[in-house]
């Protein structure tokens, strides 16, 4: 398999007030294409860190970041808007969703200001909606949807622009074991499915056992990267 | 998308968003009368000024203006009136004779200006003299032996209608000669200095006194049914008619302290209608500011899943102009009834003025009315979008700036 992301000696140091907090250190890893794998590790290891890094919201301290091959931080702001607009998809512990828009338009945004005509946008979003369970639930805003419900727009959002990589921060933190359940089988299904990269940052065991790859952390470090043995 | 959400966003603070939409309407309700009225009192006083005998555009012979008398004369034919209506706008072109002369009886004289008129191509809506004859009725004939005077005059000369009164005049040979006239009304404007100084007597006779010929007169008073078009009107007129020895002048050139005054008003109101479009500006700028902070982690998300800086930019402008325009139908639906109201009543001041209250001879209207013209409109509106887009520029460059991750770390 191809790598779709690479790090190369990336350190992230955070200054907060007149104390340094060295979020990441030296740290090298390179993810497959799809992969369906979990950055895992304590509070404060540097999992959101790593997923800000990878998604071209933050910028290390040191370091190379590829994506596709390219380094993520030679670009301008718009480039780079351009690149997670097109590129990676992501998934967030409070789902964040447009609280104005219903869910089939949260679920469209990225594909609007992608500028893609409302004939395809409307056949790949209510394709995306049916594939996570929220057919019928379009007109709905995300104040009368359940945290599952919601999680699942976000993931709707995140694949519906066919990107290179999903970036999930916590992605069943906030959910019941049912809705977190419903959740993964849809992402492992989609990443089966469609062959799209799943990376994830968790401490939640239900995701462990369900990601094909773990990278551990700790204070900034990766202490292992493990292939799971039912997928080996 | 962009306006579907900016209008949503717009309607998440309801009570906000109405309250800021109503202070734009307030604003532009003070802007709207503030230069409604004063479209209306200008145009009322050179109106007002340009049937006082003038007209909006005075055909003159040369030199006639700076020292108005009847040794100045022009050819005011019918040929010349009629090539002059021929002109667009015009709605009357009337010979006039006008010049200085005394007013007496047999126990006192004063001083004032005699105008000569037509009565039979004067309308009473174009002549402010008879349009205020509050006693007897306008001369019957252009040759009638009578005299309209202001009640001032009759007054002071213990005149009454009926009673005689002798005028005294410098002729076209520069002899002085004096001629009797029956008044038959008289006039009040309410300004003394007119009242008291004018008297109208028909033109054939004012003729027949200076040794005029049949055609003569000091000028022709040319008026308009709109007075902006004064200026362009008399360029034209001047290459019509114009010929050695004839002037052709707007009421700004005949009129220089109506001009000014009305020029030092303008410009009163121009400063008035800043402070009021500032504060406009300010409560859509407070309003955005505070939305846009507010939001600050929507739009963090917003710019994560690939929205760029000037979506977000042009996601506030949006909503700056459509607070603005929420607050502009405001003002249509609160400014219509009140502009009926001030179009066909107006407010009355008569007990807050001073009676004959007038500028430069002109009485002003006591009552308060509206006039707006479309250039008016036109620039409050252009004036005011502008405001609320550039009142929405600070929000939308904050909005266009924010991290997406710092801002979303307040989740």
């Amino acid at each position: 398999m191809d790598d779709i992301i690479s790090l190369e000696s990336v350190s992230k140091v955070y200054h907060q007030g007149k104390i340094d907090v060295q979020a990441l250190t030296d740290l090298t890893l390179k993810i497959r294409t799809g992969d369906f794998a979990a950055v895992s590790g304590p509070s404060g290891s540097g999992k959101t860190t790593l997923l800000n890094l990878v998604g071209a919201l933050d910028v290390p301290t040191s370091g190379k970041i590829l994506l596709e091959g390219r380094d993520l931080y030679e670009l301008g702001r718009t480039e780079l808007s351009r690149i997670r607009r097109d590129r990676i998809g992501f998934v967030f512990q409070a789902y964040n969703l447009i609280p104005v828009l219903t869910a089939y338009e949260n679920a469209e945004f990225v594909l609007a200001i992608q500028g893609k005509p409302a004939e395809f946008r409307k056949k790949e979003v209510m394709a995306m909606l049916e594939e996570v369970g929220l057919k019928g639930l379009e007109d709905r805003r995300p104040d009368e949807l359940s945290g599952g419900q919601q999680q699942r727009v976000a993931v709707a959002r995140a694949i519906v622009t066919r990107p290179a990589v999903v970036l999930a921060d916590e992605p069943t933190a906030n959910l019941d074991s049912a809705s977190a359940d419903s959740l993964l089988n849809i992402m492992e299904n989609l990443n089966l499915k469609m062959g799209i990269t799943f990376l994830f940052s968790t401490h939640d065991q239900r995701v462990l056992e369900r990601a094909r790859r773990i990278i551990r952390l700790r204070d900034g470090k990766m202490v292992s990267d493990e292939i799971s043995e039912k997928n080996a | 998308m962009l306006i579907k959400m900016a209008w949503r966003n717009l309607w998440r603070r309801k009570r906000r968003t109405l309250i800021s939409s109503l202070t734009v309407a307030i604003g532009l309700w003070v802007a709207i009368s503030m230069l409604g009225i004063s479209d209306y009192s200008f145009v009322n006083m050179v109106n007002t000024s340009a049937s006082m005998g003038f007209g909006h555009v005075t055909v003159e012979p040369t030199g006639y203006m700076n020292n108005p008398g009847f040794n100045k004369r022009i050819k005011a034919g019918r040929d010349v009136t009629v090539r002059i209506l021929a002109e667009p706008g015009v709605t009357a072109a009337v010979p006039k004779i006008i010049g200085p002369g005394m007013i007496g009886t047999a126990s006192k004289t004063v001083g004032g200006v005699i105008m000569g008129v037509d009565p039979a191509r004067e309308r009473p809506k174009d002549n402010v003299f008879f349009r205020a004859i509050v006693e007897g009725r306008v001369f019957s004939q252009p040759g009638a032996n009578e005299v309209v005077i202001g009640r001032r005059m009759a007054e002071r000369l213990n005149l009454k209608i009926g009673k005689k009164l002798v005028y005294t005049v410098t002729d076209i040979n520069g002899d002085i000669v004096s001629d009797m006239a029956r008044v038959c009304a008289i006039f009040k404007t309410g300004d003394d200095s007119v009242d008291g100084g004018t008297i109208l007597l028909p033109i054939n006779k004012l003729r027949a006194t200076l040794h005029f010929g049949p055609e003569d007169a000091t000028l022709v008073s040319v008026l308009l049914a709109d007075q902006r078009e004064a200026e362009a009107t008399s360029k034209n007129l001047r290459v019509k008619i114009g010929a050695p020895g004839v002037d052709v002048r707007w009421w700004s050139e005949t009129q220089p302290e109506i001009a000014g005054a009305i020029t030092m008003d303008r410009a009163f109101h121009q400063l008035y209608q800043s402070v009021v479009w500032l504060l406009v500006a300010t409560g859509i700028l407070d309003t955005m500011l505070m939305s846009v902070l507010e939001r600050k982690r929507e739009m963090g998300l917003m710019m994560a899943v690939g929205g760029s800086p000037t979506s977000l930019f042009l996601l506030v402008l949006t909503e700056s102009l459509l607070t603005a325009l929420t607050g502009l139908v405001i003002a249509i639906l609160i400014n219509s009834p009140w502009y009926f109201f001030m179009t066909h009543h107006g407010i009355d001041l008569t007990s807050m003025v001073p009676e004959g209250y007038g500028v430069s001879g002109v009485v002003v209207d006591p009552v308060i009315k509206m006039t707006l013209f479309k250039e008016s409109v036109v620039r409050i509106l252009v004036t005011f979008l502008s405001l609320a887009i550039i009142a929405g520029l600070y929000p939308a460059y904050k909005a266009s700036r924010v991290p997406p991750v710092e801002s979303m770390k307040a989740i």
